[in-house]
């Protein structure tokens, strides 16, 4: 039973994931192709919605090419004893996309990844330096994108 | 830059969810006071010149069953290209960037993103991204979420 319904909702979100039709009725169009119900699409997407295995429903931006051209992923090293604390200050901010807490390794101390999209470097500088004064965080490096290989939405 | 005003509009209620209504540009369209023509118009025109990349469903890989983790190499200057090609070349890679630090020399430059069904296949692909280069491949899957969405600001 479960693995039926999964099976349907993986179709679905296969069917949809390079895009939805822009048409006045999508989910009666997308129903059509799959041979369900426009009531059932929209019923599947809410609960796909409703258990996070979609995060939005929404449109993915070329951030680079509306003119947000800087992208500094800012990496913090953060006693563990303060990362819950730091990270939620840390994504108050709305130019912080992401903010993880990942692993570190002999060679790699940095255990707190901030994502900060901007219009310029100076705006995501900015940011990085209200973090500071905010957390009073001192050890942090600033890698800038120099090259994108690959950029595409995550596909199942 | 030829985004108008309507399309920057458009575009910053677009990154929010599109509604679950029969007709969710009709719905758009009394949000943002723009007909519902225009609106669809406006959006194919920006998925077709490149600014909207697709609008779609943003999925979790995690939540998905999927596993997925931030991986981080040290490569050689002369080696970049052929390198970003052997990662670029699996279809669970979704990002691969060249980093360089700025305030600080890091050794760490090339960063991609990869998921994979689940961890045994994501640790089998991670090791023959190492067989097949001859680098280390360091993998550091998020431990603790505190933010993840990208919505930007529009100006």
């Amino acid at each position: 039973m479960t693995n039926k319904k999964e099976d349907i909702d993986v179709k679905l979100i296969k069917h949809i994931q390079e895009g939805l039709p822009v048409t006045k009725t999508p989910y009666k169009d997308i129903g059509q192709a799959l041979g369900m119900s426009e009531d059932e699409v929209i019923q599947r997407l809410k609960k796909l919605l409703e258990s996070g295995k979609i995060r939005r429903l929404a449109a993915s931006i070329a951030h680079r090419k509306i003119g947000i051209n800087a992208n500094a992923m800012c990496v913090w090293k953060v006693p563990k004893e303060r990362v819950d604390e730091v990270g939620k200050i840390m994504a108050s901010f709305e130019e912080v996309t992401h903010c993880y807490e990942r692993p570190t390794y002999p060679d790699w101390q940095h255990n707190v990844f901030t994502m900060i999209h901007g219009y310029t470097d100076a705006e995501c500088e900015a940011v990085i330096q209200a973090i500071k004064e905010k957390t009073g965080l001192t050890d942090y490096v600033i890698l800038y994108s120099e090259k994108e290989f690959k950029k595409v939405g995550v596909r199942i | 830059m030829i985004l108008c005003d309507t399309d920057r509009k458009i575009l910053h209620r677009l990154q929010s969810n599109l509604p679950l209504v029969s007709r969710p540009f009709l719905e758009l369209s009394k949000e943002l006071n723009i007909d519902e023509d225009t609106i669809i118009e406006r959006i194919k025109f920006m998925i077709e010149k490149g600014y909207v990349r697709r609008l779609a469903p943003i999925i979790n890989t995690q939540a998905m069953g999927r596993e997925a983790t931030l991986a981080a190499i040290k490569v050689p200057e002369d080696r970049i290209d052929e390198v970003s090609a052997i990662i670029n070349s699996y279809s669970g890679v979704s990002h691969n960037y060249l980093r360089k630090g700025k305030n600080c020399n890091i050794q760490y430059n090339m960063w991609f993103t990869m998921s994979a069904k689940d961890d045994e296949e994501l640790h089998s692909r991670l090791k023959e991204i190492e067989d097949r280069t001859g680098l280390t491949v360091r993998s550091m899957p998020t431990t603790k979420k505190f933010k993840i969405g990208v919505r930007f600001k529009i100006y």
